[in-house]
């Protein structure tokens, strides 16, 4: 391979295709002001060539500066002309390398590598982006970068080309899109933006309202609003299945390498494809998610924790889109190479933690419906403002859900907990990848004699909880997940418990 | 199965720092609400309240320190580190010697007053920095260099 040589190399020059042309995407703004400027005068001057010259020649120019290299230890990238950068890694820090191609990238063959160091910054001028490789070249790369191919080496095989397929995209699965919040979000976010652009161009001022507050009589509340309704649930639906299959089309898990030694290789996408690729030693744990909305589907999504990623690119760590609740618990197995921790019978966090979600629940709920009922004894909030009475039953709803979900279990080496409701979590991580533990109880806890567990990790969401557990039961998960560790600061003489019996044996 | 509290107090002065810090709080809280709330009329609250709410700082003052003083304790081992910190919640942080990334002496404007100074040690995930507020300063130092020491001979990279 032409990699390690050491020699400084240019991208491949298909880049002189797609930098110029970004470059003039870039300066849009400013060719239309001369666009505009110059249709105005009436005549064209010789400098308005300027406006499309300076940002092909600088598209040129970046090209021509940006180098990289990659000798026996660390991979170098130099670029700019006058204010010079080096970026330089040792290889033996890069844990992650992502593939990213947009549209152009893809019809030219190319593809972007970023190598992800877990670097904390967030400055994109601090990312290691090699922008514009062939695709092959690209893979090669990886495949080296990632160590795959010298543990190939060391263990006397060849490097397996097919990699073990462990799940791809069923367009069934849009089925789920709906019932996430997607949609939600993508429908909130088309609003702001069309309302800002109304208010930028004074649209709110010409707005007739006496018209259409006119208009609006014409027609009557039962009609209007049940049609709103229908309109509003349509174009939800509609964003969430645009932004699911653009984000997740062609959606693959693959697993290269040895087994335990190799990398996980994630691929999606409609228009810019992403492959991301996560160390196995890295992955340290799994999270099943199972929103409410998804549940009611009977749905999940899955991700890894992933120790050393960087934070703003956790994102990238799912393992399977909104997917039936089947394939995602299959994943899940596959990733953690055993499939007891998710499918073990948890332990129940006891009668104290079920009361504790009902009076969490019902208490405030109770406070806003005595005091709204105060109001409107005292004529100060008209009487329909009683409907929040409905929040009582909801409220029990939600409290008997999230009692349900409690549980723990520490099962082959992996603490494993789930809770929430509206945001049903089950999540497994290896005790390995446990670096700490938090007992953090409120009074109101104490008095309950509960506790909430916290081992930390260095991944994903940076912990994971066990919600309200007796005490007893809190220290001793952690004993027998970490013994020497805990074992130091137990009250009185060392215990064993019959846990770790039952594991030793 | 239970855990023992961690062996060491912290310094009896941290009851007047933390003292200090609240009544500050607690007198510039007091003098934005009975001053500048009728002065502009921003905020018209009943004198009642504004006494009630005097009452329920002091007496925050008052208590919050001693409270704090009985619950913050820490200890240091060959292999791990053990803080138990606040007081209306209660928090133990156990974080093991080969996982320390980072060991960190501060001493805030208000804790130079009393000598003292707080040693931060901080694990590579962001829920488990292990703080231990109001130690007398040159044992703060002894043992952050200490800790930074035997975190040194612990092969690994801390993920």
């Amino acid at each position: 391979m032409s990699e390690p040589s050491g020699e400084w190399q240019r991208l491949d020059p298909r880049m002189l295709l797609v930098l110029p042309v970004r470059e003039l995407v870039r300066f849009l703004p400013v060719l239309l002001a001369i666009f505009v400027a110059g249709t105005a005068s009436g005549r064209t001057d010789w400098w308005h060539g300027l406006g499309i010259a300076i940002p092909v020649g600088l598209g040129l120019l970046r090209y021509l500066t940006t180098f990289f290299r990659i000798t026996a230890t660390r991979v170098e990238l130099r670029r700019g002309l006058l204010n010079r950068h080096l970026l330089s890694t040792p290889l033996d820090r890069v844990r992650t390398v992502d593939l990213t191609a947009s549209p152009t990238h893809r019809v030219l063959g190319l593809t972007t590598v970023r190598i992800g160091t877990g670097t904390a910054s967030t400055d994109d001028e601090d990312h290691l982006d090699l922008d514009g490789l062939p695709v092959e070249r690209a893979r090669e790369l990886r495949a080296e970068l990632l160590h795959l191919a010298t543990a190939d080496a060391a263990a006397g095989t060849t490097p397996e080309r097919d990699d073990r397929l462990v799940v791809r995209f069923d367009p069934a699965w849009v089925r789920f899109a709906p019932f996430t919040s997607t949609g939600l979000a993508l429908a909130a976010g088309a609003v702001g933006v069309a309302v800002q652009a109304v208010n930028t161009l004074g649209g709110f001022q010409r707005l007739d309202t006496q018209g259409l507050a006119e208009d609006a009589s014409g027609w009557s509340v039962w009609l209007a609003l049940p049609l709103a309704l229908v309109g509003l649930l349509v174009v939800v639906t509609a964003l969430a299945v645009g932004g699911y299959v653009v984000t997740n089309w062609a959606f693959s898990l693959t697993h290269a390498g040895p087994e335990g030694h190799g990398a996980w290789h994630l691929r999606r996408g409609l228009l810019t494809t992403r492959e991301t690729s996560l160390d196995d030693e890295r992955v340290s744990g799994v999270r099943l998610a199972q929103p409410l909305g998804l549940r009611v589907a009977r749905g999940a999504r899955v991700s890894a924790i992933v120790t050393g990623l960087d934070r703003e690119e956790s994102g990238s760590a799912l393992l399977a889109p909104p997917c039936p609740r089947a394939v995602a618990t299959d994943v899940a197995a596959e990733v953690l190479r055993t499939d007891a921790p998710l499918s073990a019978a948890l332990v129940d966090h006891g009668p104290a933690a079920r009361r504790r979600r009902y009076t969490r629940a019902l208490v405030p709920t109770a406070v806003v419906v005595a005091a709204v009922a105060v109001l409107v004894g005292l004529d100060l909030l008209p009487g329909w403002w009683l409907v929040v009475v409905v929040l009582l039953p909801a409220a029990v709803l939600l409290a008997g859900d999230r009692a349900a979900a409690l549980g723990h279990a520490l099962v082959d080496g992996h603490l494993v907990a789930r809770s929430g409701s509206l945001d049903r979590r089950h999540e497994a991580l290896a005790t390995r990848g446990v670096i700490g533990w938090n007992l953090r109880a409120s009074w109101f806890q104490r008095r309950a004699g509960l506790t909430t567990l916290v081992a930390t990790t260095a991944g994903g969401p940076q912990a994971v909880t066990v919600l309200d557990v007796p005490l007893d039961v809190a220290v001793a998960l952690a004993h027998d997940a970490q013994p020497d560790l805990v074992s130091q600061f137990l009250d009185g003489p060392p215990l064993v418990s019959p846990e770790t019996i039952a594991t030793a044996t | 199965m239970q855990l023992r509290e961690p062996s060491r107090r912290v310094s009896p002065r941290a009851r007047l720092m933390w003292a200090t810090t609240a009544a500050l709080e607690a007198v510039l809280l007091v003098a934005v609400v009975a001053v500048a709330g009728p002065v502009s009329g921003w905020l018209p609250l009943p004198w009642w309240l504004v006494v009630l709410l005097g009452v329920v700082a002091a007496a925050y003052v008052v208590v919050m320190p001693v409270w704090r003083y009985r619950v913050h304790r820490w200890e240091v081992t060959d292999t791990a580190v053990y803080t138990q910190t606040g007081w209306w919640v209660r928090e133990r942080r156990i974080a093991p010697m080969s996982r320390i990334q980072t060991v960190d002496h501060g001493e805030g404007a208000v804790a130079r007053l009393f000598g003292l100074a707080t040693v931060t040690v901080t694990t590579a995930s962001a829920a488990g920095a292990l703080e231990i507020v109001g130690l007398e300063r040159d044992g703060a130092l002894a043992l952050a260099e200490q800790l930074a020491v035997r975190a040194d001979t612990v092969p690994g990279d801390a993920t």
